[in-house]
This record gives structure tokens, sequence and C-alpha cells, in this order.
């Protein structure tokens, strides 16, 4: 409908596509010591996939794999700990150091902040095919290429 | 060792589901390996007489809270009961369904799952754990009577056994509770030694009991639980489910010795109940009717005897226990053979029986001889047993229950005189009754429990061995007594044998005055009026459903606010006004002016779309003044939720009129006022909670240890992820749960056949 309408909305959407989606990983990256984490990284997605489906572009349509996937995640790293006898949800913080990035610090909570965003997307993927309007799902699969 | 039989039952569980995906046969032959071999370790544990096996493992270690096993004789001979009985239905059972029959998984699995509610049960040695296994074995028999999915019948008699255990299980939750305050200990063997339990944890415990052992007014569930398949019967009306209150009873028991309430409200329920199912179960005509109202007239039995509590009783009460378990089940058993092979349960029908099925026949005799109290059968040592605890009691006490146990047993005679007579009868048009082939796996386990009932009593020393244990373990005094093959020619001996005499004549006159059909069908009463009862609850609770989920948003929303309003009611006098400043910065004053405004457009605007965009602009700038205060990850969520709540509010706008419909004058000011009232509480209350700041800055603290524990810098983020990770868990899961609820509330509204 609105791509029909606004090439420029269509076009400019498609474009930002991938930035908003840079900005999204680096947020969940950035989480650890700067503003940021798995639910803003989430939402930042969260908020292409629903721009994209204003704009009629391919939007991811199984919440209920994203959701799943996300649980099962977290569930895992919640309950993990306690097979090795440490406390539910106890953290595993480890330091490497790799080529190009330098020293990285990181821990089993990153795992945990992947399965908020995976949840989240789900959340608002649910609520986009629950509630959107019929115009706004893409006329056809594999819509992008054929732009 | 018993962490390794219920490790065994996990086992066969999780094997009889694979199992069942290929033929629900093998699905029960696989789940009936942990229930034989559990039957197997008891025997062996009871006969080798070793020192009683306990297991414990913490559940909730701030509330005391453990699961705690002991294997004592009482328990080894329950196990042998449910178990033992439990592998046998489980090879019935594979006779007992078609090759083809579906819901292949459910049914042995959730048999199977009762199987090993049932053995928590008996092995539980801490209330709580008796408790929790009471239920499971409330919801697992409510899977399994209402197991015909597609017959009504069955799912409104599995309805009413929840309703009705399930509020008794409520009951004993309340008797447990003051049972373990008057006490102080969750242990059995200390509450059974206590003596000090107060007439309140007396009836509560009654009750529960009277609701799972069917005793009267709550005994309607169980008539109407034979809908369910036949296996299901044998299995929860001889050896468990409704043994599970008298185990109950029984272990609970010695802390009601002295207790007034306990014995008389007991022995009046217990001798009313045996009265009243004999008599009920000599008017049916359906077999398994006539075994089901006879399982509550027993069940009677054993509730007056551990009423009365007394070492004689207490030893009578097991015996009875024991040789009930084998000739009910056996009877059921050898009931649902007949059922399956000629396809009638109907007495009327089943004339000639004994040439048609002269297995069967032979079976239903020698289990119902047992049932009677005939020599030479288990029944009638356990029945001598227990004529004798009567007559060694006094006054009152005595009249009542020897009216109970004595009419009980003349009345379970005659049912089973008119059964068995019925059933060898010939058939008066000389027609023959055509029954399908024999199924070995039908037969074989109804022959075993019905043998053992006469072999039981050649062995009696064996069956000695294992009821006197038990029933000195739940009172010191039954240690001296004995089942007798032969007491001689005693009071009790005399008393029994009238019995059978009275009982039979009855039973005879009845036979001969069939056809006339002198006694119709009774009235359902009872079940008429707990499912009215039941039906009330539900339609009461659609009523206020009704009235308090209205579907009205803005009815909801106003109520909300104005919750908030009483609650933030509390905290006004705490503000102190000097306390407060109108801004740290002037940049602040802009904000909340910007706000103001913002808020004071979105009531004035007309449109939809106009509001979501007022409504982002408010949280736009409240994101604005976190970033002033120092908090850039609040702002950046903020921020986001913003974003994806104007532009959701745009895509759903789509579904809705440009402009909100129109309201009277009145009904917006009360929504306007509410508003004001509510934004106004919430000022008040913080401004209150920050005039009386309480403890250290936390702020340090959660530095350091953000930093050291979780490894960041970000301290909102560790304490997201790391600190209060399970609060994140807890919020996740919130989101989870809205997402598919949204899901499912999408696809219903899609599916055909429903207006948009």
């Amino acid at each position: 409908m609105i791509r029909s309408q606004s090439p420029i909305v269509h076009i400019s959407v498609r474009a930002a596509t991938p930035l908003a989606a840079v900005a999204g990983i680096y947020l969940f990256f950035a989480g650890h010591n700067q503003p940021g984490g798995g639910f803003a990284a989430g939402l930042v997605l969260g908020a292409v996939v629903i721009l994209r489906s204003v704009a009629g572009l391919r939007t991811p349509d199984d919440a209920t794999v994203l959701v799943a996937t996300g649980m099962a995640i977290i569930v895992a790293v919640a309950a993990a700990p306690l097979v090795w006898g440490d406390l539910l949800l106890d953290q595993k913080v480890v330091s490497l150091e790799l080529p190009l990035f330098g020293k990285i610090k990181s821990g089993s909570a990153l795992l945990f902040d992947a399965g908020v965003v995976a949840v989240v997307i789900g959340l608002i993927v649910s609520l986009l095919n629950g509630l959107a309007p019929a115009e706004f799902s893409p006329e056809s699969p594999g819509d992008e290429t054929s732009t | 060792m018993i962490e390794l039989v219920f490790a065994i039952h996990v086992v066969g569980l999780v094997g009889a589901a694979i199992a069942g995906r290929r033929s629900i046969q093998g699905a029960l032959r696989v789940a009936a390996i942990a229930p034989a071999a559990t039957t197997i370790w008891a025997a062996e544990s009871l006969l080798s007489g070793r020192e009683p096996v306990s297991a414990s493992m913490t559940w909730v270690e701030q509330l005391d809270l453990e699961l705690i096993f002991l294997a004592d004789s009482f328990a080894l001979m329950m196990t042998l009961l449910v178990s033992g009985i439990g592998a046998l239905v489980f090879v019935y059972a594979s006779g007992y369904f078609a090759v083809d029959a579906r819901g292949s998984i459910r049914f042995p699995v959730t048999l199977l799952g009762f199987s090993v509610s049932m053995l928590g049960l008996v092995l539980a040695e801490s209330v709580w754990t008796v408790f929790i296994f009471w239920e499971f074995t409330s919801i697992t028999s409510f899977l399994l009577v209402g197991h015909k999915l597609s017959d009504p019948s069955a799912q409104q008699a599995a309805w009413r056994a929840l309703m009705i255990t399930g509020a008794g299980g409520l009951s004993l939750l309340a008797g447990l509770l003051v049972l373990t305050d008057d006490v102080g200990s969750v242990l059995l063997a200390d509450i059974a030694g206590s003596q000090t339990a107060s007439p309140l944890a007396a009836v509560l415990v009654l009750i529960a009991v009277g609701t799972k052992s069917a005793q009267l007014p709550f005994h309607s569930w169980l008539p109407g639980a034979m809908a369910a398949p036949t296996p299901v019967s044998a299995y929860l009306h001889s050896a468990t489910m409704v043994k599970a209150g008298v185990v109950v009873m029984a272990v609970l028991g010695g802390a009601f010795v002295d207790s007034q309430t306990w014995q008389w409200l007991g022995l009046i329920v217990g001798a009313a109940t045996t009265l009243w199912g004999g008599f009920v179960a000599l008017r049916q005509r359906d077999l398994k009717l006539i075994l089901a109202y006879g399982t509550i007239s027993q069940l009677g039995l054993l509730v007056t005897l551990l009423a009365v509590g007394t070492s004689k009783a207490v030893f009578a009460a097991l015996s009875i226990v024991v040789a009930h378990a084998l000739f009910k089940s056996a009877l059921f058993l050898v009931v649902g053979e007949i059922d399956i092979r000629t396809g009638t349960r109907n007495l009327d029908e089943l004339a000639g029986l004994h040439r048609s099925m002269p297995v069967a026949f032979v079976v239903a005799v020698l289990a119902g001889v047992s049932m009677a109290g005939i020599p030479p059968l288990l029944g009638f040592a356990a029945k001598e047993a227990a004529v004798e605890a009567v007559l060694k009691l006094s006054g009152i006490e005595q009249v009542v229950a020897f009216i109970g146990i004595v009419g009980g047993s003349v009345l379970t005679v005659a049912y089973t005189f008119r059964m068995l007579a019925g059933l060898s009868r010939s058939p008066e048009d000389g027609r023959t009754i055509t029954a399908l082939a024999f199924r070995p796996a039908m037969a074989i386990p109804s022959i075993i429990v019905a043998g053992l009932g006469l072999v039981g009593f050649v062995l009696l020393g064996t069956i000695n061995g294992i009821v006197t244990p038990a029933a000195t373990e739940l009172n010191a005094g039954s240690a001296v007594y004995e089942l007798l093959r032969w007491p001689g020619a005693t009071t009790a001996l005399m008393v029994s044998a009238a019995v059978v005499l009275v009982g039979s004549t009855i039973g005879a006159a009845i036979h001969r005055s069939e056809t006339a059909t002198v006694l119709g069908e009774p009235e359902p009463v009872a079940a008429r009026v707990s499912d009215a009862s039941i039906d009330g609850v539900l339609r009461l609770s659609r009523r206020v459903t009704a009235r308090v989920q209205h579907g009205s948003l803005p009815v909801y929303l106003l109520t909300m606010s104005a919750t908030v309003v009483i609650a933030a009611a509390a905290f006004l006098p705490a503000v102190s006004v000097t306390h407060l400043e109108w801004a740290e910065t002037p940049v602040q004053l802009v904000l909340g002016l910007a706000i103001a405004a913002a808020a004071a457009a979105g009531v004035q605007v007309r449109t939809r779309l106009g509001a979501a965009l007022t409504l982002g602009a408010v949280g736009v700038a409240m994101s604005g003044l976190f970033i002033l205060q120092g908090a850039p990850d609040l702002a950046l969520t903020q921020l986001l939720v913003e974003t994806i709540v104007v532009v959701g509010f745009v895509t759903g706008l789509g579904h809705l009129a440009r402009t909100f419909p129109p309201v009277t004058q009145g009904w917006l000011s009360v929504r306007l006022g509410v508003a004001v009232m509510c934004g106004l509480g919430v000022v008040g209350a913080l401004a209150a909670s920050s005039a009386q700041p309480s403890g250290s800055f936390p702020a340090a603290d959660l530095l350091r240890e953000s930093v050291e524990t979780g490894g960041g810098n970000n301290i909102v983020n560790v304490i997201l992820t790391d600190m209060r990770a399970l609060d994140t868990l807890g919020e996740v899961v919130v989101l989870a749960v809205v997402a598919v609820g949204v899901i499912a509330l999408a696809r219903t509204s899609r599916s055909p056949g429903r207006a948009q």
C-alpha cells in the first residue's frame, strides 16, 4: 500500500534497515559497559521490523519461533549453573584476547541478553501480526528482490 | 533405594511415551515394568526384615520444606498393593484396549503417573510430602476418569471427582496446618506419637478422608467414576485412590487417639456409609455399579475401624485393606473382561455366564466368596478380625460399630449372593450369551489376584508377617494379633455365621423377586446435589466474571487509576513541603512544562493519531528528564519504547475510526477527574518517599559489586542480567506470555466461522 504510494519511504526503509540493525547490535554489545543491552537492542530491531512491515517489506513472520528460542536460551543460561552446583542464574565471566578487538571481557550474561533480544522481537512480531491491518502484510514473498 | 524406585518410574514414563508411538499395548507393557520392579523390591524388603530405608530431598531450604520418604512396614505393605496390583492392571489393560486404540500415549503415561503419585503418598513421611502426592492423585485420577474425551458423562464424572477431591485437598491442607502447628513437627512419626491434636484438625482431616475415600455425603464421585475404562476402575477403587484417604487416616490416627470428635465423627460417618453403600449396591443391575457401591460400603467399614482406633481395630482395618485390594481388583478385572467379551455389564442380560465364560465365572466366585467373608478365603480371616475388634469394645461405641460392621457385612453377603446367583442362573428362553474369544492378557491378572485370596488364606503366616508389623507401626498394641484360619467356636464365629445366613437369605429373596423388579434404580440424589453445587459455583463465577470483566477499556483504566489514587492516599501525610524544590536546573522546568503541555493537548485532541503523537511527546520529554538526572540507560529505553509505542499505535489505528467516539460531558469529567487525581497521587507518593530516605545510598556498593561479580561497568545492565537476573527472568517470562496471548488471540479472531 505504502509501497505504491511512496517509493521514498519504501526505499529509505530498505536502506535504513542494515544501519538500524548495526545500531541494534551495537547496543547489544555495548550494554555491558555503556547504555544499551538486550532490551534496548530488541526494541531497535523490533522497530526495524515494524518499519519494514509498514513499508511492505519482508519481515519475520513466525513470532512463536522467536519467543520459543529466546525463552529456551534464557532458561538454559539460568539453569546451567545448577548443573555444576552453583546458584540459579550465577554468572560466568570470561576474558579473551582476540586479534583486532583486543581484550574482550564478557560473560554468560551476554547469552542471557541474546535471549531477551529474541523474546522482545518475538513479542513485537506477534503484536504486528496479530494487530496490524491486513494491508501491511507483504504483497508477495520475495518482494525485496523484485524492486 | 527409594530414589531408585522413583527413578525407575520416571524412566518408565519416558519409555511408555516412546513405546506409545507404535502401539498402546507396547506402552502398557513397558509401563508395567516399573511397578513390577517396585513390587519385587517391597516384597524382598518385607521378607528380609531389614531396617527401613529412607530418603529425603530439600525442596525449599528457607521454609524447611523437604520431601521425606520412609519405607517402614506399613509403607511397604501399601507399596506391595499399589505396585503389585498396578503391574497386573497394566498387563490387563494391554488386553482391554483394542489394538488400534487412540490416545495411546496418554493412557499409559497418566496411569503410571497416578501409580507413582500413589506410591509417593504411601511412602511419604512428612505431612507436606503426603499433601503433594495426595493432590497428584486427585489430578491424575481426574485425567483417568475423564479418559474418554468424547463421552460427556465421563467428562462430568471427572469434573465431579476433581471438585470433590479437590475440595477435600484444601481441607487436608488446612487440617495439616492446624496439626503441625499443634504438634510442632512435620514428621508423621512425631505427629502420630503426639496425641495433642485439636478437634478442628480432626474434623478437617476427616473431611479430606471422606472426600477421597467416598464417605457420605461426599461419595457421589465414585459411582460416576465408573465411566472410566475398567482397568482404571479396578486400580483406583481397589488398592489406590480410595485407599488414599484410609492411608492418611491410618498414619495420622495416632494423633487422634484421645479425640472424641475424631472417634465419633469417623464412627458415625463410617457406619452410615457402610450400610448405605451396601443397601444401594443391592439395588444396582450394572455389575460395575454393584462393585462401586460395594467399594463405598467397604471403605465405610475401614473408616469405622480406624476411627475406633484400638489396636485390634487397626489390625483388622489393615487386614481388610489387603483382602479388599485383592478381591475387589479381581472382581473389577473380571467385570471388565465380561464387558469386553459380551458387550454388556447388565446383570439381567448375563444369565448363564458360567457356561459361556467358565474361567471368568470361577474368578468371580472366588473373589465374591472372599468379599462375603466366607472361608476358605482371605476375606473371611479379615472379617473375623473386624468382628472381634468390635466385640472388644463397650458402650454406645460398640453398638454403633456393631451395627455398621455387622449390618454392612450382611448387606455385602446379600449383594454378592445376588450378583453370583444372577450370573449362574439359567437363561429363561434358553438363549446363550455369545462371548468373544478368550483373552489371556485380561484373564491372567484377574486369576492371579483372585487366586491370591485363596493362597493368602492357605499361607496365612506370610500375610500375618506383612500385616502385623504394618499394624504395629501404626499402633504398638497390634503386635500380638494375627489372622486365624479357624478361630474355633467363638462369639465372633457365631456372628459371622449369622451374617452369612441372613445375608444369603436376603440375597436369595431379591434374586427371586428380580423379575418383578421390586426394587427400581435408586435416585442418584447425592450426585445431583453435587452436580448442582458445581454448576452453581460455575454460574456464580460466570456472573462475577461478566460483571468484573465487562470488556470496556475506559472503565478498566478508570478502575486501575482510581485504585492508584486510593493506594497513594496513604502516603500523602508524609509529604514535607519544605523538602521540595521546583527544579534543579532551568532545563528541567522547560521539560516539565513541555510534558504538561503535551498532556493537556492529548486531552483536547479529537483524532486518535493526534492522541498517539501527544503521548509520544510526553514520553520523549520524559526521557530528556532522565538524561538530566544522569540515567542514560533509562532515557534510552524510554525513548525506544516511546518510538515503538507510537509506531505501534500508527499501525494499529488502521483498524479504528479516525476520531474518538463521542462521550457525554459527565462521563468525560469523571474520567478527567480520576486522571488528574491519579497524577497528583503519584506525584504525592513520590514526594513522600523522597522526603524520608532511609539507609545509605546504595550506588557505591552497587558500583563495586558490579565490576567485581558482573564484570561490567554499566551498573544498570549488570543489575538486570546478574544481580537481579531473577527479576529479569520473570519479566521476560511475562513478555513471552503476552506474545503467546497475542498469537492465540490473533488466531482465534482469524479462524473461519468467527466474526472479526
